[in-house]
């Protein structure tokens, strides 16, 4: 609440020399605030603002190029996506496609042979092994490039393999460090290293037979 | 005139030498690391001296690496190249006798050295290899060899495959020969083996034929799923 007197000093209508000491005081206050206010050029809050941000490009160009670009990626944008239902619909089909139909083929998912390859299927018996893989001649006697399975649990470990047509000689390696010879291999050599040992012998067939006119059933 | 021929006929050496090396030489890089190092020099010899043959190298190179992934010692591993170089030998000389004046091709020699390595008697492969020259003698020498290992006569098993040749069955055709011989055989009741290629005789053309598309084993079956 301000002294009615102090109002009126301030309105021109009463001398402020007829005021009381403190109100001439307050007076003295009030009249150089507003001297203050009318000399300093006004500053809106807009234009501050705006003075601080003129000062971030500088400290940007500051940094090198990679940081630029991760803050650039990290930034978050908004993106506009436009689709046309009959694309949309395509691609859904295509999709569907290559989820559904069947990806392999009938040989337990062994590539298709060439005319000159079949398709080979291993069969071993060995309940409780970890492991079962097959290594000859026709993968240069390596390990770890076919290996049997045994999804049941049952001890019946199987695969099927596209070989060269033609004659392979192969061992079973059982847990990583017994070598077997395949007990349903039917064909044998020695292996010719002087213990006795023998390799399984399979004889792989093309996958398409040439003709045989002679052979009719 | 003669300053050219020479100079000819020794870029010529060159260049078989060359490719001798290169051959050996890509042996080699196959086998470092994959057999033992002892035994590596001695390998090396005996492959460039099967290249140096005309002999087909690449079942010496499997035979060193079957015997490194078996991990035979050092001395039984180069015993078991150097026996592989000899069933070549003798196998090239075959097939040199039954294509007189022909080049002795690689593939038949490997075949044919197999042969011999399954137990084939010498003779039956000579015999074998007369009937179809220039064809891959694999087929008919495994069909042989199948025979034979399931104690049919030799003699025998190769006039059977003969006659077979002779109406029309070629290649692995052969093969289900001696798969319905050893069926016959199998089949009881008294059969001899005899009997069982008179009776495989008298069907032929049409022995039975494998289910197509797999290689199974004779004793597909044995381990049916539930």
């Amino acid at each position: 609440m301000i002294d009615p007197r102090l109002h009126e000093a301030l309105d021109g209508e009463r001398d402020p020399a007829e005021l009381p000491a403190d109100l001439r005081e307050s007076y003295a206050r009030l009249t150089g605030a507003v001297q203050l206010l009318e000399g300093t050029p006004p500053v809106s809050v807009a234009t501050r603002v705006m003075a601080e941000v003129r000062q971030i490009p500088a400290r940007v160009h500051a940094d090198n190029p990679a940081r630029r670009l991760g803050r650039w990626l990290s930034r978050p944008r908004a993106v506009t996506v436009r689709l046309r239902p009959v694309w949309t619909l395509a691609l859904a089909a295509g999709l569907a496609a290559i989820l559904l139909l069947p990806s392999g083929p009938e040989n337990g998912g062994a590539p298709p042979p060439g005319d000159r390859q079949g398709v080979a299927r291993f069969v071993g018996h060995f309940p409780g092994a970890r492991s079962v893989e097959v290594v000859g001649s026709f993968n240069d006697w390596s390990r770890g490039t076919l290996h049997l399975r045994d999804d049941n649990h049952d001890g019946i470990w199987d695969g099927d393999a596209v070989l060269p047509a033609g004659q392979h000689e192969y061992m079973f390696v059982v847990d990583g460090e017994r070598w077997v010879a395949d007990p349903l291999a039917g064909r044998y050599v020695d292996d010719g290293f002087g213990a006795g040992q023998e390799n399984a012998l399979l004889i792989v067939r093309p996958a398409v037979l040439p003709p045989s006119p002679a052979a009719q059933p | 005139m003669r300053g050219r021929l020479g100079l000819t006929l020794a870029l010529a050496a060159v260049a078989g030498a060359g490719l001798l090396a290169a051959q050996s030489g890509g042996s080699a890089s196959r086998l470092t690391g994959r057999v033992p190092a002892a035994a590596l020099p001695a390998i090396d010899s005996i492959i460039a001296t099967a290249v140096a043959e005309s002999l087909p190298s690449e079942p010496l190179v499997q035979k060193a690496l079957e015997g490194g992934a078996k991990g035979i010692p050092a001395d039984r591993l180069v015993n078991g190249v150097r026996l592989v170089l000899l069933q070549l030998r003798d196998a090239r000389i075959l097939v040199a006798r039954a294509v007189p004046g022909q080049p002795v091709p690689e593939g038949h020699v490997a075949a044919v050295a197999a042969a011999l390595a399954r137990g084939l008697p010498a003779p039956i492969v000579a015999r074998l290899l007369t009937i179809a020259p220039n064809e891959s003698p694999g087929p008919v020498l495994h069909a042989a060899a199948d025979l034979v290992a399931h104690r049919f006569n030799p003699d025998s098993a190769a006039d059977l495959l003969v006659d077979a040749h002779n109406k029309g069955l070629r290649g692995v055709r052969l093969l289900d020969v001696a798969v319905a011989a050893d069926h016959e055989l199998q089949r009881g009741g008294g059969r001899t083996p005899s009997d069982a290629l008179a009776r495989v005789h008298a069907m032929l053309p049409n022995v039975p034929a494998p289910e197509a598309g797999v290689t199974r084993r004779g004793t597909k079956g044995s381990y049916q799923r539930p």
